[in-house]
């Protein structure tokens, strides 16, 4: 607690930090660690731990069904979190700086819904067996036909909102665009879900509680790529998001180009959002909570510091939640989306009780 | 049997009798001088001047006559044996039919009276809808429906459906084909301006009665009458099929339904006989986990009821429930990797299509064996599946599709109706 007399944005101050900074970071660091043992050790079968840690040192073990669990099941549903954990706070703490507003996320541009959309296309129209089969003409079928649909969505909410963010220069009415897109897309999907049979509903509806259960292999190198290329972008920003952080005035005045800044910001949040969204449906939340409970964890505002802090933080969270879906000792599984937003909104509540300060560092 | 005759004789003679009174009194032009036994009687019927005439002629259904529980207007009947979701009563010269929902040690009831035109329901059932029966155009909201009428050679009786792209029955494609049958809608956009318009003698709609029955209010307004088919609750396929009767019982086709049930029955019982003798009994999963929940049948459920008459090992077997347990990925896995036979995949056509859904498929054994068997044989060209048409009221055809697979040793000749084998 002794963190708390150190000022948001003070440099000395800062500096004497760092010592702090490290063990909180370290900390962190074995947490993320030790939540990832966990959440391929625990499920609802269980395994002993040694034959865990033999499978995963690739020994192998008697029971071929606990390799299968522990192979292709549980560790890419693990590594999913790590990805989904860091792309989503990343994401999130990008929009949060941009549009200097504590409750935006990676979903206020409207790219979730976007995904959204190209997913309820497919999951819609399935009924009508035309659209179906142009669709296998192009060999698409199951998993990636839903992967390929909602990424086509999210690029293109996330062309549009490009084009307009070059038009515009004010932040606030691109939030207010953001939200408005978003608003449209939603209605769009609900009116298809009108026309739809239950059956084709009740698809959609399970998608849209998320899972990180259904990303296995090919996918799992899709999706880390994509992550690899939105956190890269996100990196390479940091100067650019520091300079935002004090007001686009002063940031032009800095000699930054906001326009260019702000298409990168946008570009690295829509591959992050839109792929995970993509791969694991729109799972919430995590982007707006994690960048709070970072900035709160390490007295920061500094990007370069940020960045890695919110992808420590994003991942720990997600496997928590993780742990937590499975409810070890029950058959049956939460969806992730239920327990992120469980998790997730007393956290918000939690940081903005406590931190009275909030408004300082936006 | 001597005194059997001696009764019937017994009886024609006070019928007779009978009738000779009324005779008289007709004659006389007066009733008050009658016996006042005769006077109680007529009383007793609640009516005075059909009667007179209707004991010694066969019953003619005028405009004024009323409900009879003496008369015997449905001289065959039909008796529910496996469906737990319906009954149905003869009373004389109605029916009631009572849509049943168990839950726990409580039942709800929703009531209607089937009463033939001409005759005015019976006043103690305030709170029954009243079917004019036989019905003559109905409206079904569920492919079940369509099913219900095909099998009881009345595909004529539909006009209209919930939705005309999930129908199998050649006979009732024929008539959609024709413009005879229209599309009504189902749940939301149920198109009660169509409906009011067609003036149906009944709905067939889908629910149990503990849902709110509210939705249909308007049209029960409208007089138009709403039954509540719940043959998807029901926990064996016998069961389920049974609901062919509810069909007989409003058309009047008691007589063909007992038969070709009877039929029915006799075969299922056949086949689940014939597997008893079964040493091997393979173990077999269903279904597909979608985004990490698999869904399985429980125990008690009506696919596990014809695995158990099918001989096979199912492992959730023992689960008590009657719908589905939804399981962890991981929970099933282990099964499925062990599994002779994966029945009933969903949406996939081939094993290819299953690597598409996940690729950790493919090791599951039945996969390499390739004994993975789907129910979408029948799937025609509008995408409708028969299985869930048809093959609810031939529970003998799946059943022996099943055995078939299964242990193809005790039913060589068949050909496999509902299910193929996945490449």
């Amino acid at each position: 607690m002794a963190v708390k007399t150190y000022p948001v944005l003070e440099e000395p101050e800062v500096v004497s930090a760092y010592p702090v900074r490290k063990l909180v970071l370290g900390g962190l660091l074995l947490l993320v660690v030790i939540l990832f043992m966990l959440d391929v050790a625990l499920g609802s079968i269980a395994i002993p731990p040694k034959e865990v840690a033999r499978i995963i040192l690739g020994q192998g073990s008697d029971n071929a069904a606990w390799v299968y669990i522990i192979q292709k099941i549980r560790l890419p549903k693990a590594i999913t979190a790590v990805l989904v954990g860091c792309g989503l706070s990343v994401g999130g703490l990008q929009m949060q700086t941009l549009f200097r507003n504590p409750l935006a996320g990676p979903s206020v541009l409207g790219i979730t819904s976007g995904a959204s959309l190209g997913v309820a296309v497919v999951m819609l129209s399935a009924g009508s067996i035309t659209s179906l089969h142009t669709v296998r003409e192009l060999g698409l079928t199951g998993s990636w036909l839903i992967i390929v649909a909602s990424t086509l969505g999210a690029a293109l909410v996330m062309l549009l909102i490009v084009a307009i963010s070059a038009r515009l220069r004010d932040n606030v009415i691109m939030l207010i665009v953001g939200v408005m897109i978003g608003n449209i897309t939603i209605s769009l999907i609900s009116i298809w879900q009108y026309f739809s049979a239950p059956e084709q509903i009740k698809d959609y509806l399970m998608w849209t509680f998320g899972s990180l259960g259904g990303v296995t292999e090919s996918h799992l190198y899709v999706l880390a790529s994509a992550m690899l290329l939105g956190l890269a972008i996100s990196f390479s920003a940091t100067k650019l998001l520091d300079a935002l952080l004090l007001g686009e005035n002063y940031a032009r005045s800095m000699g930054l180009t906001v326009g260019r800044a702000r298409l990168l910001i946008i570009a690295s949040t829509s591959i992050l959002a839109g792929s995970i969204t993509a791969f694991c449906g729109p799972i919430g939340f995590i982007g707006i909570a994690v960048p709070h409970l970072a900035q709160s964890l390490f007295h920061t505002s500094n990007h370069r510091t940020l960045i890695p802090c919110c992808c420590l933080t994003g991942t720990a969270l997600m496997l928590f939640c993780d742990i937590l879906s499975q409810m070890p000792g029950s058959q049956s599984v939460l969806p992730i989306n239920v327990i992120t937003a469980l998790v997730g909104s007393p956290v918000v509540i939690w940081i903005i009780m406590s931190r009275n300060n909030l408004r300082a560092s936006f | 049997m001597g005194s059997l005759v001696t009764l019937s004789e017994e009886r024609q003679r006070a019928m007779q009798e009978k009738s000779r009174h009324f005779a008289l009194a007709r004659r006389k032009g007066i009733f008050l001088p009658a016996a006042p036994l005769f006077i109680r009687f007529l009383l007793y019927c609640g009516g005075l001047l059909p009667l007179v005439s209707a004991c010694d002629n066969p019953p003619k259904h005028t405009a004024s006559s009323t409900t009879d529980s003496r008369q015997d207007l449905f001289p065959e009947k039909t008796k529910i044996k496996y469906a737990k979701g319906f009954s149905v009563e003869y009373r004389g010269n109605y029916k009631v039919v009572n849509i049943l929902n168990h839950f726990e040690d409580q039942v709800d009831t929703l009531r209607y009276l089937l009463v033939p035109k001409g005759i005015t329901p019976p006043p103690q059932y305030a709170d029954a809808q009243v079917i004019q029966i036989p019905v003559r155009q109905m409206v079904g909201l569920s492919s079940m429906h369509v099913a219900l009428a095909d099998f009881m050679d009345a595909p004529g009786v539909l006009v209209g459906l919930g939705n005309l792209k999930y129908v199998s029955s050649e006979r009732v494609r024929k008539r959609i084909a024709a413009g005879q049958v229209k599309e009504v809608g189902n749940g939301g956009d149920l198109n009660e301006e169509l409906l009011i318009t067609l003036q149906p003698d009944l709905v067939m709609a889908t629910g149990s009665p503990d849902a709110k029955f509210s939705r249909y209010n308007t049209l029960i307004g409208a007089g138009i009458p709403v039954l509540l088919n719940s043959e998807w609750l029901e926990t064996t396929p016998l069961g389920r099929a049974e609901w062919v009767k509810l069909m007989a019982v409003l058309l009047n086709k008691e007589a063909l339904v007992n038969q070709k049930f009877g039929d029915l029955e006799k075969e299922y019982h056949r086949l689940a006989a014939l597997t008893q003798k079964a040493q091997f009994k393979p173990s077999i999963i269903t279904g597909m986990p979608f985004k990490g929940t698999w869904s399985v049948p429980d125990g008690d459920s009506y696919m596990a009821r014809f695995l158990k008459d099918a001989a096979a090992t199912y492992h959730w077997a023992n689960v008590q429930g009657k719908g589905s347990l939804h399981l962890d990925f991981e929970r099933v896995a282990p099964v499925a990797l062990q599994a002779d036979f994966w029945l009933n995949v969903g949406y996939v056509d081939s094993k290819e299509d299953i690597l598409g859904k996940d690729v950790r498929f493919k090791d599951f054994r039945p996969f390499k064996q390739e004994s993975i068997y789907n129910n979408n044989k029948r799937v025609n060209d509008i995408g409708s599946n028969d299985y869930w048409e048809s093959g609810a009221v031939n529970p003998h055809l799946i059943l022996a599709d099943l055995i078939k697979i299964l242990h193809p040793e005790l039913l060589p000749r068949h050909e496999l109706v509902y299910y193929k084998q996945l490449r």
